[in-house]
């Protein structure tokens, strides 16, 4: 009875999936140019202090990038195996 | 009477299944927006942002956790408790059908708070989830209350 709507619904939390995860990798590519051009700028300037922020900057970023795309989707399966009968 | 119950808690069922199905779904959907959030708040360097990110996708992992773990676990505790054979004659058979039906409805309700509770953090809305888990809590001791009045209303109407 609620497969149909259940259908949709899953449908869409594809697409919102697919969007968030592109936007995901847009903002990480976006902030790992930001701390390049950040360290390079350290570097050049003799900033070290800079630069060694902009190297953990871009480690943190890799980071949380690989948490969203192997952590979370292993959190789900867990999740799915949980997912229970009805206990009723 | 084991005619309508049955298509009732089929019905439940289903709800149920639908309902566990999209709390999953919204519950990795927000995981991922949080994550998002906590990479654009690295990156402008607002580390309370970030912190919140981190706090709310833990809080998710808790409230998924919640609702597949601890829900069931609840309900059939609660319904364990509804005496279903008080009485004999209608009175017993009422009694069944209304434990299985306040089973059912407590348990929808309960996933229902969860989901609402999973949408209130994700959006950082405190108010929705307070009121989410009092509705939890209300479902709790509305079962209580059941499992109470249901061999005090058989012994009133003259159970056997």
């Amino acid at each position: 009875m609620f497969q149909p709507i259940m259908d949709q619904i899953l449908s869409l939390a594809r697409d919102a999936w697919a969007f968030m995860a592109g936007l995901l990798i847009v903002v990480a590519l976006l902030g790992g140019m930001y701390y390049i051009l950040q360290g390079t700028a350290g570097a050049a300037f003799g900033g070290s202090r800079m630069t060694s922020m902009a190297i953990i900057g871009v480690v943190g970023l890799v980071i949380i990038v690989l948490f969203a795309f192997l952590f979370l989707p292993q959190i789900g399966e867990l999740l799915k195996n949980f997912q229970p009968q009805p206990p009723f | 009477m084991n005619e309508i119950t049955s298509i009732l808690l089929t019905f439940l069922r289903e709800a149920w299944v639908a309902l566990a199905g999209v709390v999953l779904a919204f519950a990795l959907l927000a995981g991922l927006a949080q994550v998002l959030r906590t990479a654009s708040a690295g990156v402008l360097g607002s580390s309370r942002w970030v912190g919140e990110a981190l706090t709310a996708l833990l809080s998710l992992l808790t409230l998924g956790l919640f609702a597949f773990l601890g829900i069931p676990k609840i309900v059939e505790a609660l319904q364990s408790a509804l005496p279903n054979g008080g009485g004999c004659g209608p009175i017993s058979e009422l009694g069944l059908f209304a434990s299985q039906l306040i089973g059912g409805l407590a348990a929808l309700r309960m996933l229902k708070a969860t989901l609402t509770s999973i949408l209130s953090t994700s959006l950082g809305a405190p108010a929705s989830l307070a009121s989410a888990l009092t509705e939890t809590a209300e479902a709790f001791f509305g079962m209580l209350l059941a499992a109470a009045a249901i061999p005090l209303a058989a012994r009133f109407l003259g159970a056997c």
